[in-house]
């Protein structure tokens, strides 16, 4: 026996919905638990039963850390570049960063909702702060 | 819990070589004067070498060029590559393989210059592919994220987290083969540039050249060797992840069940270790393995080593050599856990060396914080 492959390989199918401009999870139905990095797998329970499904795209930041680049010529200031950890509403943890926030801004803790940036073929998911009024 | 392995074999050999900058020569290069000073060291000669255990960053087939290059012919090769903590592995891995007669003179070996080539990190063929859009900076960002939830956490502090530095520093003012042996205060490593929040660069390790070997064989051998042996006497290793966004918690390390695996074939506990040896890549991780290895409840780490409880003249003494912060760091440094613990346990530590050390525990850790690789070793008083 041979395993049958699915319509379409799991990056693939997360990068489309981004270029749509949306955020898509895989859900297990069989532990019915989200998972994030797109598998042919269930890393939890080991089924082969993945669906996608809209996520929320509302999260808490878990980490966050400020890389110091060395100044250009000319520059004083040392560029900053803030990179967070995101636990999702929906379960699973992601890499990313909040492009429109002054990094001092971004604490451990706050609440954030994903965006779709970047150019055509590599958008990525990004975040803003978001206020549990708009949450 | 296995227990067969424990005291099965010895350490009978260690060799460094290039530590530092060793430029006009290539990682191979110094591997093999490396391998040369533990042979001779063992009493052993190249040609006994029937079991090959390496890893590397410089080479897609570690083990198969330093066979081409020290024209061995083993009976059994390991080249499990898990990182910095690979070589901690194989001293699990080549006691077993000594102790089922798949070869009777293990070598354990790392080369690399980083310093001398390009002065960064070899950046690992395979990447997360959905944190690398993001632009972390391995393996740092991994480090940093580690120390900044601690800190949220725990409170753990950036003047604790200098105590590591502090410590590791004052050690290798005491070991004539570190890199660094300027004097450093707490006030300096909080001062030095930031490189990524919370840590600065002295909470950083160094990037050099080096080489370490180990040769180990089964324990009756061992005894008719020139050096006192250095028995195994348990090891265990633990991996839940590779990229740090999969970690399930970055203030909880793996290394709390490969720790838990070695004290349990050892028979012993924490408060049996005389000395420890913990992969220093940056000051926060020692504060992690301390708690995740039983030296302290979680989240008192911090606290832990303030007050210069792991520096010389302190009750616990981590990292005697000076560490990967201020010794020596090629990129992956586990291979120097193992030699520090053998001159140890062998009382030829020098300025440095601790009264009466009977016990060393090793600790590698691998990638970023993903893969985790305990070993602990004795005299023949602790068999
Ligand atoms: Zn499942």
């Amino acid at each position: 026996m041979t395993a049958q492959l699915p319509a379409s390989g799991p990056d693939l199918e997360f990068q489309t919905h981004v270029e749509d401009g949306r955020l898509w999870l895989q859900t297990c139905e069989a532990c019915d638990r989200a998972i994030f990095m797109p598998r042919i797998i269930c890393p939890h329970c080991g089924s082969l039963r993945l669906a996608w499904h809209p996520a929320s795209g509302l999260g808490t930041v878990y980490s966050r850390t400020v890389l110091y680049g060395r100044p250009k010529p000319g520059d004083t200031r040392p560029t900053r570049h803030a990179l967070v950890l995101v636990d999702l509403d929906d379960g699973p943890r992601m890499m990313s960063r909040l492009p429109d926030t002054d990094p001092d801004d971004i604490v451990i803790g706050m609440r954030v909702k994903a965006r779709i940036e970047g150019e055509t073929g590599a958008h990525v998911v990004v975040f803003d702060p978001a206020g549990e009024a708009n949450a | 819990m296995t227990t067969r392995l424990r005291g099965k074999a010895a350490i009978v050999g260690v060799g460094t070589a290039g530590l530092g900058e060793a430029p006009g020569f290539n990682a191979m290069d110094i591997q093999a004067l490396a391998v040369h000073e533990a042979l001779e060291d063992s009493g052993l000669k190249l040609s006994d070498v029937d079991g090959l255990f390496t890893a590397n960053m410089s080479h897609t087939f570690p083990a198969i060029s330093t066979i081409e290059y020290l024209g061995l012919k083993p009976r059994w090769i390991d080249g499990t590559n898990t990182g910095g903590s690979s070589f901690v592995a194989h001293a699990l891995s080549a006691t077993m393989a000594l102790e089922a007669g798949l070869c009777d003179v293990a070598l354990i070996c790392y080369g690399a210059t980083l310093r001398s080539d390009a002065g960064r990190m070899t950046p690992a063929a395979e990447q997360p592919t959905y944190e690398i859009p993001h632009r972390p900076r391995y393996p740092m960002t991994a480090y940093a994220m580690a120390a900044a939830t601690h800190m949220a956490r725990f409170g753990t502090t950036r003047a604790q987290l200098a105590e590591v530095a502090v410590a590791a520093r004052a050690w290798a003012r005491m070991n004539p083969e570190a890199f660094e042996r300027d004097p450093l205060s707490i006030e300096d490593v909080l001062s030095s540039r930031m490189v990524m929040e919370p840590l600065s660069l002295r909470d950083c390790c160094l990037l050099t050249d080096g080489a370490g070997a180990v040769v180990m064989t089964r324990a009756d051998r061992a005894r008719d060797l020139p050096n006192k042996p250095v028995y195994f006497l348990g090891g265990g290793i633990a991996s839940y992840n590779r990229a740090v966004s999969e970690m399930p918690d970055l203030t909880t390390t793996a290394a709390r069940d490969s720790g838990e695996r070695a004290f349990a074939m050892a028979g012993l506990k924490p408060e049996d270790m005389n000395v420890l040896q913990l992969y220093d890549a940056f000051t926060i991780n020692v504060i992690l393995f301390l708690e995740d290895l039983g030296f302290c409840p979680k989240g008192e780490g911090g606290a832990f080593v303030s007050g210069g409880r792991i520096a010389p003249g302190g009750p616990l003494p981590v990292n005697t050599n000076g560490g990967g912060l201020s010794f020596c760091h090629p990129g992956m440094y586990g291979v120097f856990t193992l030699i520090e613990a053998t001159r140890q346990l062998r009382g030829t530590a020098g300025e440095r060396q601790i009264a009466d050390a009977e016990t060393a525990l090793c600790h590698g850790n691998g990638i970023t914080l993903s893969h985790q690789a305990t070993a602990i070793f004795g005299t023949a008083a602790a068999l």
